[in-house]
C-alpha cells in the first residue's frame, strides 16, 4: 500500500515535470534573448520615448503655452489619454480577478497577461496627470497640503492603492514561476544574474503543501479585494468630472459608465495583446481559439452595455434638452469636427464590433476579434477626448458673445508625449514579456493536470517550434530605462526699487464752519439722530443738514431735514442699522444749506446700532472649506484601511511563505 | 494714493458734554470740517480701523497706474488667508446701466497688468430669448460662497476668506487646472507661458495683487482686496463711467458706486429686483445683478431684426447659442 501510494506519488511527479517541461519549451521563444528584429522594435520604442522626453522637457521650459490648451479649453489630449490608459488598465486585474474568482478554467493561460497590461496602463496613465501639471515641481504640495474634499485626492489614493494592489497580485501569481526560473538550466543556461533575482523573489517558494496553501490564501484573498478596487478608481477618475456642474459631466451615471467603458477597452487590450503574443511568440498552442472565443463573448456582452450606458447618457441628456446640454449635444451628434468625431467613435465602438463578432461566420474568428478590438481601442481614445474637450466649449455664458472664440488642437508636442507614453507602454510590456512568462506556466501546468488541457482550453500535444537562433549576451545589453530629470529653471528679474516719495500735503486755510454738534437722543417714538448748527454760540435756523451714515466706501443717507429755531434738527435714528462689532456708528452731519456753508459737517459715533461680528464665524465644515465633511473623511479613512489592511494580510502570507522555506 | 489729506477743523468735544438727559452716545468723538473743493474728501478706514480722508479724484487716479500702487499693503501668503474681519463684501451691477463701453475691462487690466487675452470682467452681449432685448452683462468672478472651484482645488491653493473673498496662491497651486473645469462661469484663466513681470519686478509676491505672476499657475479676479481693507473701491467700480457697478460690505448694508453714492444693499435689492446669475447652480455667487429694465443707454444691436445670412459669424452664432438653438 505504502509503496504504491510512493510509486503515485512518484509517477506524478514524473508527470508534472513532464507538463511542466512541456510548456516551458512552448515559451522559449519569449523567454530567448532578444532577436534582431526585437532588438530594432525596442530601438524604435526607445526613440519614440526618448522624443516623448524631449517633447515634455520643451514643455517644462515653455510652459503650458507650447501646448494647444489654451482659455477655456484647459484640458485636451493629455487628460484624454490619462482616461484612456486608466481605462486600459480596467482590463486586466478585474477580468483575471473575476474570472479566478468564478474558477474559469479558461483563463489560466492569459490571466498573467492581462495583469501586466494593468500595471503598466498604470504606469503610463497615472503620470499622464504630471505630465498636464502646470507646476510639475510642485507635486509634493499634495501630500503637504492636499485636502480631502478634492476628487484629485481620491484619485491619488484610489489609483495609489490600485497600483500597489495590482503589482501584489501580478507578483502573488508569479511566485511558483519565480522558483521555476532561479534554478540555473532550468530556462536560461547562461542569466545567472537574473536568476538570482528571481530567485530572492521567489521567496524560496519550492511547492510544498504549507506553501501551496499560503499561496492560495494569498491569491484568493488579492483577487477578490482588487475587483472593488478596480471599480472604484476608475469610478473615482469619473468624478474628475462627474462633481462639476458642467454640462455633460454632472451625470450621475458617469461612475458606471467609466468603469463599463474601462472594462470594454481593457478587454479589446487584452484581445490585442494575445493576438500579437501568439503570433509574434509563436503560442499558438496556449491561446487558443477558445480564450479567444471566450473572450469576444465577454467583449460582446460589454459592448452591449455599453451601449446601453450610452443611450442612458445621452437621452436623458437629449430629451431633457437644458440650455447648455443642447448645446453640447447639438456640438457632439452636428455636423463639425466634434460631430464627425462622435459618429466614428460610435461606429469604432458601439455598432461595427458587435457587428463583427456576431457574424454568424465559424472562420476567422481571431482576425475578426484583433479587427473588432483595435476600432474598440482608437474609439475609446476618441471618446475619452469627446467627453474632455466639447464640455469645456459648452460653457454656460458662450465666449462667443464677448467676441471670442475658444479652439483646441493639440501641437506636435502633445502628440510626441502621447506616443512616447504609448510607446512606454509597449516597451514595458515587451521587457515584461523577454524576461518573465507571459503565460502562467505554474497555472497552466496545474490545470493541465487536474482538469485536462481540452479543459482549460491548451493543446499540449501540438508539437513545439524548434527553439530558435540564440543570440548569446545580447540580452545583457538591454538598454536601462531612460531617465531625464529635467528640472525647471525660473529666473525672476529683479530690479531696484523706485517708490516715488509723496511729498506731506499742505493745508489750506479755510473760512469759519459753524460748529455742528451730532449726537443721539431718545425721542418719543424711539431714538433720534440731531445735529445742532451754531456759530459763534448762536443757533443756525432754517439751515439743511443732511444725515449720514459712515461705511466702508461712502456714507448712506438718512434724510435731510431743516434746522429749528435753536438750530438743531434732527432725523428717526433707523431701527436694525448694522454698525461696529460694538454697536457703534460714526454718523455725520452735512450741511446742504445755507449755502455759506454748504460743505461744513460734524460727525458723531453714536452707540444704538445693531452689532456686527467683530470676526466671522469660524469655517463650517463644507466641501469648500478647509476642513473636509466628517462624513467623508469617514469614508475615505474606512475604505482604505479595509482594502490596505488587505494588502497586509497578503503580504503576512508572503512572509510565512518565506518562513516556510526556511523550515 | 499720492496725497493724503487730514484737515480736521473744530474741536473735539469729550464725552458727557452733550445736550439731553436721554443721551445715547457715550463716546462723543465731535467734529466738524469743511470739506475741500470741488470734490467732496471721502472718509476711507485704514487697515487699523483708522479713519482718513481721502479725496476722490485722487482714489481714482490711484488706478490709472499699469500696476497696483497697493502692492506693499498686500498681505504674505498666509495672512492674506484670512480676510479683513467682520467683513463681507459684495458686489452688485446695474444691468440697466451698463452701456457696453468696457471702461471696466480696461481699467482692470492695467490696475492687475494682465495680458490681453485675460479679461479679470468680460464684458458679454447677452440676449435670454430669441425675441427679448439683448444687453450687455459684465461678468467678474463671483466670490462664490458655495465655491465650485475652491471645492475640487487638491492642494488649497485657491480658498475663501471670511470677507467672502475667494483668492489663489500661485506660490502653491499647482497648474492641475481643476479649479477652471469646475468653474460654472468660466472666471478662470491661466498662466500658459512664462509671465511677463517687467512692471512688477520689485513686489513681493502677494495672493492679494497675485503678482508677480507665476508661469503654471492659475488667477482671476480677486475684488481688489488689499485696496477694499483701504477703504478704497476696485478699479471696475470707479472706472465705470455709469456708474453700474456698487461695491461694499454685505454686514455694513451698504454699497459704493463711482459716483459716490452709497446706497442700502438690502434695498437696492429689493427695489429692483436684484438677483444672481445662475444662481440655480448652488454656488451662492456675491454678485448681484439688477434687470436691464428701463435702460439709461441704446440697447446693443440685434442681429435677430434681420437673420444673419452666414451663421459663421461669431455675432450671430454668439446670440443664437445663448437663445438656446430655438431653431
Ligand atoms: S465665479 Fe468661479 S472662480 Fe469665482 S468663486 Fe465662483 S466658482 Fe470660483
Ligand atoms: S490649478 Fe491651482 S488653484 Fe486651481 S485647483 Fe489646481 S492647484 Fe488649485
Amino acid at each position: 500500500m505504502n509503496i504504491a501510494l510512493t510509486q503515485d506519488n512518484d509517477a506524478a511527479q514524473v508527470d508534472h515535470d513532464r507538463l511542466q517541461a512541456n510548456i516551458v519549451a512552448r515559451l522559449r521563444s519569449s523567454l530567448a534573448p532578444a532577436s534582431p528584429r526585437e532588438w530594432l522594435w525596442i530601438g524604435s520604442l526607445v526613440f519614440m520615448i526618448a522624443a516623448g522626453l524631449a517633447a515634455y522637457a520643451w514643455q517644462c521650459i515653455h510652459g503650458l503655452k507650447v501646448t494647444g490648451m489654451r482659455e477655456y479649453i484647459s484640458w485636451g489630449v493629455y487628460m484624454t489619454n490619462f482616461v484612456f490608459f486608466i481605462g486600459v488598465s480596467h482590463a486586466g486585474t478585474l477580468i483575471s480577478a473575476i474570472l479566478r474568482v468564478t474558477g474559469a478554467e479558461w483563463r489560466r493561460s492569459i490571466t498573467r497577461m492581462a495583469e501586466a497590461i494593468t500595471v503598466f496602463a498604470l504606469m503610463v496613465g497615472a503620470p499622464m496627470v504630471i505630465i498636464d501639471m502646470g507646476r510639475p515641481d510642485r507635486i509634493l504640495n499634495v501630500l503637504i497640503h492636499g485636502r480631502l474634499n478634492s476628487p484629485i485626492l481620491w484619485d491619488v489614493f484610489s489609483i495609489c492603492t490600485y497600483i500597489s494592489g495590482s503589482l501584489l497580485y501580478l507578483y502573488v501569481a508569479m511566485i511558483p514561476d519565480l522558483a521555476l526560473l532561479a534554478p540555473r538550466g532550468a530556462v536560461w543556461e547562461r542569466r545567472t544574474g537574473w536568476q538570482r533575482v528571481c530567485g530572492w523573489l521567489s521567496l524560496g517558494y519550492r511547492g510544498s503543501p504549507e506553501q501551496r496553501r499560503l499561496l492560495e490564501k494569498a491569491l484568493a484573498t488579492m483577487a477578490v479585494i482588487i475587483i472593488p478596487v478596480a471599480i472604484s478608481v476608475h469610478t473615482v477618475v469619473s468624478w474628475i468630472f462627474g462633481m462639476t456642474l458642467r454640462p455633460g459631466w454632472h451625470s450621475t451615471v458617469f461612475g458606471p459608465y467609466f468603469v463599463i467603458g474601462a472594462i470594454f477597452s481593457g478587454t479589446a487590450a487584452i484581445i490585442t495583446a494575445m493576438a500579437i503574443f501568439r503570433k509574434v511568440y509563436h503560442l499558438e498552442s496556449l491561446l487558443t481559439e477558445r480564450q479567444f472565443q471566450n473572450l469576444g463573448r465577454l467583449m460582446l456582452a460589454l459592448n452591449l452595455l455599453y451601449i446601453y450606458f450610452t443611450l442612458a447618457e445621452y437621452l436623458t441628456t437629449w430629451y431633457g434638452a437644458l440650455e447648455a446640454d443642447q448645446r453640447l449635444v447639438e456640438l457632439l451628434m452636428g455636423h463639425g469636427t466634434y460631430g464627425r468625431m462622435f459618429w466614428l467613435w460610435a461606429a469604432f465602438c458601439l455598432f461595427l464590433p458587435a457587428l463583427i463578432v456576431m457574424l454568424p461566420l465559424k472562420r476567422n474568428l481571431i482576425p475578426r476579434l484583433v479587427v473588432a478590438s483595435i476600432l474598440i481601442n482608437i474609439g475609446m481614445w476618441i471618446k475619452r477626448y469627446l467627453i474632455i474637450v466639447p464640455t469645456l466649449m459648452t460653457t454656460y455664458i458662450p465666449p462667443e458673445s464677448a467676441g471670442v472664440n475658444p479652439s483646441y488642437l493639440p501641437t506636435w508636442v502633445e502628440w510626441t508625449v502621447t506616443l512616447g507614453g504609448l510607446a512606454t507602454f509597449l516597451l514595458l510590456f515587451t521587457l515584461f514579456a523577454k524576461v518573465f512568462p507571459i503565460i502562467s506556466i505554474w497555472e497552466t501546468v496545474e490545470g493541465v493536470a487536474e482538469v485536462g488541457a481540452k479543459n482549460i482550453g491548451v493543446d499540449i500535444e501540438r508539437p513545439t517550434l524548434p527553439p530558435p537562433r540564440s543570440h548569446p549576451h545580447l540580452h545583457r545589453l538591454l538598454p536601462k530605462p531612460v531617465v531625464a530629470a529635467i528640472l525647471i529653471a525660473f529666473c525672476l528679474t529683479i530690479g531696484s526699487a523706485v517708490f516715488a516719495a509723496s511729498a506731506p500735503p499742505k493745508l489750506e486755510s479755510p473760512a469759519p464752519c459753524p460748529e455742528i454738534l451730532v449726537s443721539s437722543i431718545k425721542g418719543e417714538d424711539g431714538p433720534l439722530l440731531t445735529a445742532t448748527v451754531r456759530l459763534s454760540q448762536q443757533p443756525i435756523p432754517d439751515a439743511q443738514v443732511e444725515f449720514l451714515v459712515q461705511r466702508a466706501f461712502g456714507r448712506v443717507s438718512l434724510g435731510t431735514i431743516a434746522t429749528g429755531k435753536d438750530g438743531t434738527a434732527a432725523v428717526q435714528f433707523p431701527n436694525g442699522l448694522p454698525g461696529d462689532p460694538g454697536g457703534e456708528l460714526r454718523i455725520i452731519a452735512e450741511l446742504k444749506s445755507p449755502p455759506a456753508y454748504t460743505t461744513c459737517w460734524g460727525e458723531a459715533v453714536v452707540k444704538g446700532a445693531l452689532p456686527t461680528p467683530a470676526k466671522a464665524e469660524p469655517f463650517p465644515r463644507a466641501l469648500w472649506s478647509p476642513h473636509a465633511p466628517f462624513g467623508l473623511v469617514l469614508t475615505i479613512f474606512v475604505l482604505l484601511s479595509i482594502v490596505w489592511s488587505t494588502y497586509s494580510y497578503v503580504i503576512v502570507q508572503l512572509i510565512k511563505i518565506r518562513k516556510a522555506a526556511d523550515s | 494714493m499720492n496725497e493724503t489729506r487730514r484737515e480736521f477743523l473744530g474741536g473735539s468735544l469729550i464725552a458727557g458734554a452733550a445736550v439731553g438727559v436721554g443721551l445715547l452716545a457715550d463716546k462723543l468723538v465731535q467734529r466738524s470740517a469743511r470739506l475741500e473743493k470741488p470734490g467732496p474728501l471721502t472718509p476711507a478706514l485704514t487697515p487699523q480701523g483708522k479713519l482718513i480722508q481721502v479725496a476722490t479724484t485722487d482714489a481714482g487716479v490711484a488706478h490709472q497706474h499699469p500696476m497696483p500702487p497697493h502692492a506693499g499693503t498686500a498681505l504674505g501668503r498666509e495672512e492674506a488667508r484670512q480676510g479683513v474681519p467682520g467683513r463681507k463684501w459684495v458686489m452688485v451691477i446695474d444691468l440697466a446701466k451698463c452701456s457696453g463701453c468696457k471702461n471696466c475691462t480696461i481699467a482692470c487690466g492695467k490696475m492687475h497688468g494682465t495680458p490681453v487675452d485675460r479679461e479679470w470682467i468680460r464684458v458679454f452681449r447677452m440676449q435670454d430669448a430669441r425675441h427679448t432685448a439683448p444687453y450687455w452683462f459684465p461678468k467678474p468672478c463671483f466670490h462664490c460662497d458655495n465655491p465650485p472651484c475652491t471645492k475640487v482645488c487638491p492642494v488649497g491653493a485657491t480658498y475663501k476668506r471670511q470677507d467672502g473673498i475667494v483668492l489663489i496662491d500661485n506660490e502653491r497651486c499647482i497648474g492641475c487646472r481643476f479649479c477652471m473645469a469646475a468653474c460654472p462661469y468660466s472666471t478662470r484663466y491661466f498662466n500658459w507661458g512664462r509671465p511677463d513681470n517687467s512692471l512688477a519686478v520689485n513686489a513681493a509676491y502677494s495672493p492679494e495683487t497675485g503678482v508677480p505672476r507665476r508661469v503654471g499657475t492659475v488667477e482671476k479676479c480677486d475684488f481688489c482686496p488689499e485696496m477694499a481693507r483701504e477703504g478704497i473701491l476696485p478699479a471696475c467700480v470707479t472706472s465705470c463711467d455709469m456708474a453700474a457697478v456698487y461695491f461694499g460690505d454685505q454686514n455694513e448694508d451698504a454699497v459704493t458706486n463711482a459716483d459716490k453714492e452709497t446706497v442700502s444693499f438690502s434695498q437696492l435689492l429689493e427695489e429692483r429686483a436684484g438677483y444672481r446669475y445662475l444662481a440655480e447652480l448652488g454656488t451662492e455667487p456675491r454678485v448681484y445683478y439688477l434687470p436691464p429694465k428701463n435702460r439709461d443707454f441704446p440697447k446693443p444691436s440685434s442681429p435677430h431684426k434681420h437673420k444673419p445670412e452666414s451663421p459663421s459669424s461669431p455675432e450671430a452664432h454668439s446670440s443664437h447659442a445663448h437663445a438656446g438653438m430655438s431653431k
